[in-house]
């Protein structure tokens, strides 16, 4: 949310303040995300992980300088997640850290991750799986509903329940809303490719019924994944440490609902360790948060 | 010997007159009226005109002169009716009164940045009053504001996130033994009973045998098994009656809680029924 002194428009910038989201290879040469973000200071609920961010940290400064003659970027390679630990081959516009601690930083303050840093050989190796696909497509020309429900098969049309005609194909296995402006929305698609296979054999359907039908403005609104991290997370130190994003009331919902901000993605995490992943326009987004927040999630894993 | 103080003039600010009242003085001859609310009204300085009483105040045809009281603060009527709702509302749940100040407060502090104006202020009043609970360190159950309040738990749930984003500030999460004292003196149960529940939730959480499951329904079972062992049985729904909670679900619960039930009791409990002897569902 509100970070102090750090420029303030660049919101896209991972999840502010210390939610981590290693393995960024975005950064922009303007922000100088060493300097004003000053990630508050959180009681690490695991402590070895202030050891093994610190031994991480070390091993990337040690890459990082083998690396700086070739990575031409001005940010740093994707290894370096802490945002203020911004040892930019470009020297730095950055660092505003006084005095050199943002190398070996042993103090348990600020400048404390919030997770252990990810190198980024390691990746969690689980890849979330798609469940659902949303898209919109404009058939161009308006739909008399009626007719459409009557003579097309697997159609139902309640015009007093619903403005729409609700239309089911087997193969792939979607529904279809359609609307008499001739705008129709597609769901329950595992693919970008099967949403789009389906929403195109939904406008031949109409087109059959005698309507001119196109396939304008074919966009995706929405994805979900899914995937198992495979060991039980402790949802409350979670929730403790990345207050600004995570909402965990069990009285209203079992999980933990993370709003992660860069990329833009709400997550549903689960006590067994079962994440759900929406919000998402493109695919990689849902892998982009995964990957985001595996390393956040191994903090948290259950001891037990 | 009089000290005489740097000050321009000393005001007396004992009454204005003396009243023997050894009876209850109907009319209180203070002319000064209600402690004002600066902090919650905008410091409204309106006239009012009550209905009057003697025959003077009511003109040739029987209606009373002077009319309608003066709209009053008129651009914080609402804000005055959400204030008596509150105060309403807590007054069923025999609040404190420095809940209903706390949540007077986040009332108006939302109120007045109109983040959510769209939604009813019944609502609204309904997630202040929830999050001044949870503030002051006694939370209530949803379903306990939903009792006193006319708006779902749904909305109320919708409200509390909503009003939570738009202050910036959380709230600390609930625990079981949040609620144990509330149930266990509902249920009249024991001060004993109510520590060995008390314990065994704890116990529980910390083994972590429930995983995943709303701490009412944790404390639910845990207060089920300790007056299970003692002499003041309760039933399952009872318990759930008082707690909120279905029976099924301090069933699921207890059926967690069951196997490792010897290691949950506190040390010196006096069983009256002992450990083996319990209810297996």
């Amino acid at each position: 949310m509100d970070q102090n002194n750090s420029i303030p428009p660049f919101q896209g910038l991972a999840s502010p303040q210390g939610a981590m989201t290693p393995g960024m290879p975005m950064f922009s040469p303007m922000m100088p995300y060493g300097s004003g973000l000053t990630p508050q200071p959180v009681q690490n609920t695991n402590s070895l992980s202030i050891l093994e961010e610190q031994q991480r940290q070390q091993q990337q400064q040690q890459q990082q300088h083998q690396q700086q003659p070739s990575a031409g970027l001005p940010g740093t390679s994707g290894q370096t997640p802490q945002l203020y630990h911004s040892q930019t081959a470009a020297g730095s516009t950055t660092t505003a850290l006084p005095g050199g601690t943002g190398l070996y930083s042993t103090s348990i303050g600020p400048m404390t991750p919030l997770t252990p840093a990810t190198p980024a050989s390691e990746s969690s190796g689980i890849v979330p799986t798609l469940q659902n696909i949303v898209s919109t497509v404009n058939l161009g020309c308006k739909l008399d509903l009626k007719t459409i429900a009557l003579r097309a098969r697997n159609a139902e049309y309640n015009p007093k329940r619903f403005a729409a005609v609700i239309m089911r194909i087997r193969e792939p296995r979607t529904t279809a809303l359609i609307f008499s402006s001739g705008k129709m929305v597609c769901t329950g698609a595992k693919s970008e490719e099967e949403s789009r296979l389906a929403a195109r054999k939904y406008a031949r359907v109409v087109q059959k019924l005698g309507f001119p039908a196109k396939f304008l403005d074919f966009k995706i609104q929405n994805m979900v994944g899914s995937c198992d991290v495979k060991f039980p997370i402790r949802l409350e130190g979670l929730v403790l440490t990345h207050q600004q994003f995570s909402s965990y009331e069990p009285e209203l919902f079992p999980g933990l609902i993370y709003r992660m901000i860069k990329p833009r993605i709400v997550l549903l995490i689960f006590v067994s360790g079962k994440v759900v992943l929406t919000g998402a326009k493109v695919r990689a987004e849902i892998y982009e948060a995964f990957e985001n927040i595996y390393p956040i999630l191994k903090g948290f894993r259950k001891t037990t | 010997c009089i000290f005489l103080f740097h000050s321009d003039r000393v005001i007396d600010v004992g009454s204005e007159w003396r009243t023997f009242s050894n009876e209850k003085a109907l009319k209180d001859p203070s002319r000064v009226g209600d402690a004002q609310n600066p902090l919650l009204n905008g410091g409204d300085l309106t006239t009012m005109i009550s209905r009057g009483t003697g025959a003077a105040s009511f003109d040739e045809f029987g209606n009373s002169k002077y009319q309608n009281r003066r709209t009053m603060s008129s651009s914080d009527r609402a804000m005055l009716n959400a204030f008596k709702e509150i105060s309403t509302m807590a007054d069923r749940i025999n609040l404190p009164r420095n809940i209903v100040d706390r949540t007077n407060n986040l009332f108006k502090q939302v109120y007045e940045q109109k983040s959510l104006k769209g939604r009813a202020n019944d609502a609204i009043a309904s997630a202040c009053l929830y999050i001044a609970c949870r503030q002051e360190g006694v939370p209530r159950t949803f379903k306990e504001i939903c009792a006193v309040s006319r708006i779902s738990k749904k909305e109320i749930g919708r409200c509390f996130k909503l009003i939570l984003k738009a202050l910036e500030t959380s709230v600390d999460l609930i625990t079981t033994g949040d609620f144990m004292s509330r149930f266990c003196s509902n249920l009249g149960l024991p001060k004993q009973v109510q520590m060995a529940a008390t314990f065994i939730a704890r116990k529980a959480v910390e083994l972590d045998l429930v995983p995943g499951r709303s701490p009412i329904s944790v404390a639910a079972a845990a207060i089920y098994m300790a007056s299970q062992a003692s002499a003041e049985k309760k039933t399952q729904k009872e318990i759930g009656d008082i707690a909120g909670v279905a029976d099924v679900t301090i069933r699921q619960s207890y059926r967690l809680i069951y196997p490792r039930a010897a290691e949950l009791f506190p040390p010196d409990f006096k069983f009256d029924t002992p450990v083996d002897k319990l209810p297996q569902l």
